[in-house]
């Protein structure tokens, strides 16, 4: 029983990790009618800038993300100002953008090659604590990737509901032509939600790197289960990507305890086609915080 | 009273030390330069993965291939022919290996071909070296039942029967143990080389390391599978402490012992005995304390005792190798097992071309298969046709003892003791 308890709990707090790489996702793909595949490379862009600003510097692996959180905010600013100006469709800017991911993966094999890239242990206070409560241990990376998951999604979801920017984002989202009818600049407003969309990433990144060894083809290893997340939580529902997050987590520990590992995958990607096929839009609604 | 000395003896005093110098240098190994290399270049054309799930392994081949192409043509080339290596992309791709070695051979008609790195590749590899009857030389084949080219030329010594050699070793070590462990956990990756070891081939009752451990007298307490891509090693740390194992054999490549290890250490759980089959042994190290007392299989470590007794030769390689290792990006920089196994294929196709005296493919094929090559890192290997070239086991374990890898296994190579008791 404690078996099941505690790899629900690795699970649960997985899932945070999953949810975090998958707000920014979900928010340009709901808002902005972008499936951003160079999402996965800002996250492992971040997390590599992650490890060599703390192998370099010496300094808390956490505070890289004084660097890398502008930095993509930046990023994904500009990359929405190319899919505006060249007025981008929804399907385009998945050309568009696996095209970049592409690039930005070559990009860092040329500059940190293809081998591991690892905070060591003497330079990461995170890696390998745990707090515990009895015998059930939560780990300390997980944890603070789930809290950040929540933290983000409710803040998101206060703006999206209480900001002008918010209201605007969504009107947008609904009828682009009305809301510019009533004053609304897509523009700034689509550069600024890519921005945010990209320091999520940037977040994300740094979370990655003082959880585990990089190596330039990890971002393809996120793609999959990301995408689930992101549609079974409803695309644009940021709450809903941390609950589909936090369930995806719980089934695919709870498989690998029950029956074994090499299932997990299998039962978790069973579940997304079973929701596309009863919740076309998710399980928990598009939008559905908004 | 002054000593005078006849300027006849003088002049014979400087010719002598002339001649002692030149014998000292001699006897040191510093031989005269080798003639430099001359005429057209010997093309031999490979991929390597660079980029994709094999790359940061495959750049080690690189670093290690690039090693001994410089090293050949300082000390003469080949056949008095200077080496050129056309070195393509795979990007991890088999059906992309294919293609390339086609390309390499029909259309560039490079003169020999060096194997690509990891078994999906080697066997992709394999199929086209036998169309055009060349000579493949690999150092990273561990699914010996899909190899049985007559001309290729493995040099990863596992043997025939990685399944059967491997544990025949890790369980003969432990059991020399003061207190060998009883309870032992297996967690294996489902991708081919590492579920062959645990399981042995595909329709067969052969078996492997698990039925090994059984008929061995351990009790196996846990026997747990997980694909080559994890998303939450914490579900499988929590089986392992479930079980209560004081040895855990992980099956596993790359980064899946560093991940292991660290849930478990989440857990505040680390067994008494460790072992990984093929780790990136660099990250591992970067664990710290958490991975001290972990053991794995090795062909060579360059530790210091050893390597010294090995002399200038193979202590000049492990330098220039960690050169070109930093040239080309690698944190870790040691030559160890994957850059052993690659120097020890570059030089079974140097000495096959040198011993035919020929770059005529089944000649080099024939010699090697009669003679085996005399190899710097890994001793003598006679290429068995019978068994697909594959030689006699040569399975070393290694370590991590005081944050560096040792061989501890056998005793008449091991530079230090197996430490019982992780951490």
């Amino acid at each position: 029983m404690n078996t099941y308890v505690q790899a629900g709990v690795s699970g649960v707090m997985t899932g945070g990790l999953y949810a975090v790489m998958a707000l920014g996702l979900s928010l340009t793909w709901g808002l902005l009618k972008v499936i951003n595949l160079a999402h996965f490379a800002l996250i492992l862009g971040s997390a590599y800038v992650t490890y060599q600003v703390t192998t370099s510097t010496g300094a808390d692996p956490l505070l890289s993300a004084l660097i890398v959180v502008p930095g993509m905010f930046v990023v994904g600013v500009a990359i929405q100002w190319v899919i505006d100006r060249f007025q981008v469709d929804e399907f385009n800017s998945l050309l568009l953008s696996f095209g970049l991911f592409i690039i930005a993966i070559q990009l860092i094999n040329n500059i940190w090659s293809a081998d591991f890239r690892q905070i060591e242990a003497a330079e990461n206070p995170y890696a390998t604590r745990a707090l515990f409560v009895g015998d059930i241990a939560f780990p300390v990376p997980q944890l603070i990737a789930l809290g950040t998951a929540l933290v983000l999604a409710v803040v998101t979801y206060y703006v999206l509901r209480h900001t002008y920017f918010g209201r605007a984002l969504r009107a947008l989202a609904y009828d682009r032509e009305i809301a510019g009818a009533y004053g609304v600049d897509h523009r700034r407003i689509g550069m600024l939600t890519a921005g945010l969309a990209a320091a999520m990433a940037a977040v994300a990144g740094v979370l990655i790197g003082i959880n585990q060894a990089v190596f330039p083809e990890l971002a393809s290893e996120w793609v999959g289960i990301v995408f689930t997340v992101v549609i079974l939580g409803g695309v644009g529902n940021l709450p809903g990507a941390v609950a589909a997050g936090i369930l995806i987590g719980l089934v695919y520990s709870q498989v690998s305890v029950a029956w074994e590992p090499l299932g997990a995958p299998l039962v978790v990607f069973l579940l997304l086609i079973l929701a596309l096929l009863f919740r076309p839009s998710g399980l928990f609604g598009r939008l559905g915080g908004s | 009273m002054k000593l005078r000395v006849p300027r006849r003896n003088t002049r014979a005093v400087v010719a002598m030390a002339f001649v002692l110098v030149g014998l000292a240098v001699a006897g040191s190994g510093a031989s005269a330069p080798k003639q430099a290399p001359s005429g057209d270049p010997i093309v031999i054309g490979s991929t390597l993965s660079l980029t994709g799930s094999f790359g940061a392994t495959g750049v080690i081949h690189k670093a290690a291939g690039e090693t001994f192409v410089r090293w050949i043509n300082a000390n003469g080339g080949l056949l008095g022919r200077p080496v050129e290596w056309k070195l393509l992309n795979d990007e991890s791709d088999p059906a992309k290996v294919t293609a390339l070695y086609e390309r390499l051979i029909s259309q560039d008609r490079v003169d020999l071909i060096m194997g690509p790195y990891a078994t999906p590749n080697i066997v992709a590899a394999q199929s086209v070296a036998e169309r055009h009857g060349y000579v493949l030389p690999n150092h990273t084949a561990v699914l010996t039942y899909a190899l049985t080219y007559g001309c290729q030329f493995p040099t990863w010594s596992a043997g025939g029967k990685p399944n059967l050699s491997v544990p025949q070793t890790v369980f003969r070590m432990l059991k020399t143990q003061g207190t060998p462990p009883k309870r032992v956990a297996f967690v294996t990756n489902t991708g081919g080389s590492t579920n062959f070891i645990s399981y042995g081939p595909p329709s067969s009752n052969e078996g492997g390391a698990v039925d090994w451990a059984r008929k061995q007298g351990f009790d196996v307490v846990l026997d747990l599978k997980y694909p080559p891509t994890v998303s939450d090693w914490g579900s499988i740390a929590a089986q392992v402490r479930a079980a209560r194992p004081d040895f855990v054999w992980n099956s596993g490549l790359a980064l899946d012992p560093v991940n292991l290890i660290q849930a478990m250490e989440q857990l505040n759980y680390r067994p008494k005995q460790f072992l990984t089959l093929f780790p990136a042994p660099g990250p591992l190290l970067g664990l710290g304390d958490a991975a001290e007392g972990v053991l794995s299989l090795t062909l060579f470590e360059p530790n210091g005792k050893l390597l010294k007794k090995m002399g200038t030769k193979a202590q000049t390689i492990v330098r220039q190798f960690a050169q070109s290792a930093a040239a080309n990006g690698l944190g870790y920089r040691v030559f160890d097992s994957q850059a052993t196994a690659s120097w020890t294929a570059w030089e079974t196709l140097a000495a096959g071309v040198r011993g035919a005296r020929s770059l005529d493919n089944d000649q080099v094929c024939e010699y090697l298969q009669e003679n085996g090559v005399d190899t710097t890192f890994v001793g003598k290997l006679r290429f068995n046709p019978a068994l697909h070239n594959f030689s006699r086991p040569r399975n070393l374990v290694k370590q991590i003892q005081e944050r560096r890898w040792k061989v501890v296994w056998p005793p008449a190579l091991r530079v230090t003791k197996v430490q019982e008791t992780a951490g």
